[in-house]
């Protein structure tokens, strides 16, 4: 896995309008493997609920689909604005949107119809940005684009907000005009300056929060979506699992425990033991820790290498979790093991093919899955929702 | 002499009954309990032969190996052991 390149965390933290059961702002990206680029859209649908996640969608579908392919910009909003339904309330059809393109060396473009204008923070300092030129459309005169250019460098962030952020507290004493830009960059610089190694998903939370929070009666008066992308080096993550198909590999698979990666995660028992002897290591398991729910054997800690949990079963709740998105009530091991894959941008499965007789005990009450088929869905699921570079090596 | 009780937390043996057995201080009368120590492993491997397949779950007691071990099977070895001095 190659971890000298930057990586792109990109994270969008979205609350709904109170009442409404979806949010009215749509978030989507996309990585262009072949061009090394990354681009992403953030868009707000007129109006609320179901009418404005529509337009949203639709809006940043498209949007998606024409930077992806390059398409001149004016042409592809006023495609945007001309495919939109047309409301039947307000007679208009309308979705603001903001694009972002980043190609891996940094160069970026971003470009906003009716979008509050985005922030560029190199640590807590603001950055402006390189150029700027505006785009109006014959057909929409009073929908007029700003194009920004700037460059990103290691540690340097990007947030887009919806107005729900910036009109935040609107027509409160503190905030007449409500939070604004301003407001929202003053309080992330604050929060950077308390905590610069803060992760895209944290500010992100952070930021949509705090908007909710300004709100005397912490109602969402509006949707609000904090969209955050942090260009830095990669963390990484290295999960061993299952015991190598050959012994004569053991060594060599245990080596991989302790070199190499930023974090480390065992899963198996097998697996732990063949670290233990191969490293003349040993785990301990805190049994104050089997308290609660039971469903999955409680974690322990490996010396020199980090956390170690049991394998089919807790990989097998890890993949459930990811992908229903719902894991606060999970058992320890499997929330710690999500907590650490979701900190972590480059992840390396190491996977032992050795098949374990003793999971086909006909006793068994359930019937355990294939590890390498565990561990692909996993690949799916932190690949195409959660955003992280993913690489499998079987041994 | 204090009783060292590990209990197997792998895949199988924990499906067939050591997730219950990992509570097992709960059920020790007071009068022991201050002898006997309970801890989770991981897999022993005890269950990764032919002859053992079936007998999960295992827990070592003291060093010895016991397999298709219940609540109640625990409890008697402890008394035993106990009862040993």
């Amino acid at each position: 896995m190659n971890t000298n390149l930057p990586f792109l965390e990109i994270e969008c933290c979205q609350l709904n309008k109170m009442g409404q059961s979806v949010c009215g702002d749509d978030f989507q990206w996309a990585r262009l493997e072949n061009e090394n680029r990354h681009i992403a859209v953030l868009s707000d649908g007129l109006g609320s609920g179901i009418k404005a996640n529509l337009l949203a969608n639709m809006t940043t579908t498209m949007a998606l689909r024409f930077m992806r392919s390059n398409m001149d910009i004016l042409q592809s909003a006023e495609t945007i604005m001309d495919s939109l339904p047309v409301c039947e309330v307000r007679k208009i059809s309308y979705a603001t949107f903001s694009m972002v393109d980043i190609h891996d060396e940094g160069k970026t473009r971003i470009i906003e119809m009716g979008n509050p204008t985005y922030i560029h923070l190199r640590g807590t300092e603001e950055i402006l940005p390189e150029g700027h030129s505006q785009l109006i459309s014959q057909r929409w005169p009073d929908r007029e684009m700003e194009v920004w250019s700037t460059s990103l460098q290691l540690g340097d962030r990007l947030v887009i907000c919806s107005d729900g952020v910036t009109q935040a507290g609107l027509g409160q004493q503190r905030f007449k005009f409500g939070w604004r830009r301003q407001g929202c960059l003053e309080f992330i610089q604050k929060k950077l300056f308390q905590m610069p190694e803060m992760s895209a998903r944290e500010l992100s939370e952070c930021v949509s929060s705090e908007a909710l929070f300004i709100d005397p009666q912490k109602k969402c008066r509006d949707d609000i979506s904090c969209l955050v992308i942090y260009y830095r080096r990669p963390r990484t993550l290295r999960l061993l699992t299952g015991p190598p198909f050959h012994r004569e590999d053991d060594a060599r698979f245990a080596s991989l425990a302790v070199s190499g990666a930023d974090q480390v995660i065992v899963c198996g028992g097998t697996t732990a033991n063949i670290l233990n002897r191969e490293l003349h290591t040993q785990v301990s398991i805190n049994m104050k820790r089997i308290r609660g729910d039971d469903s999955l054997p409680p974690p322990g800690m490996m010396k020199g290498v980090g956390l170690t949990t049991e394998g089919i079963l807790t990989l097998t709740r890890v993949a459930s979790d990811l992908e229903s998105g719902n894991w606060e009530n999970a058992p320890e091991a499997a929330k710690e093991i999500i907590e650490k894959l979701l900190a972590s941008d480059c992840i390396e499965f190491i996977v032992g093919t050795k098949v374990n007789e003793a999971h086909q005990d006909p006793s068994l009450p359930i019937d355990l899955e294939i590890r390498r088929n565990i561990v692909k869905r996993l690949k799916e699921i932190l690949v195409n929702r959660y955003r992280k570079n993913v690489e499998i090596m079987y041994i | 002499m204090s009783i060292r009780v590990e209990i197997c937390c792998g895949t199988t043996c924990y499906m067939l009954g050591a997730n219950r057995l990992l509570k097992i201080e709960e059920q020790i009368p007071l009068e022991w309990r201050s002898r006997v120590e309970v801890t989770a492993v991981p897999c022993n491997e005890a269950c990764n032969s032919k002859e053992s397949l079936c007998k999960a779950p295992f827990v070592t007691i003291n060093g010895q190996l016991y397999s298709n071990v219940s609540e109640e099977l625990l409890l008697d070895v402890l008394s035993a052991k106990v009862n040993e001095g």
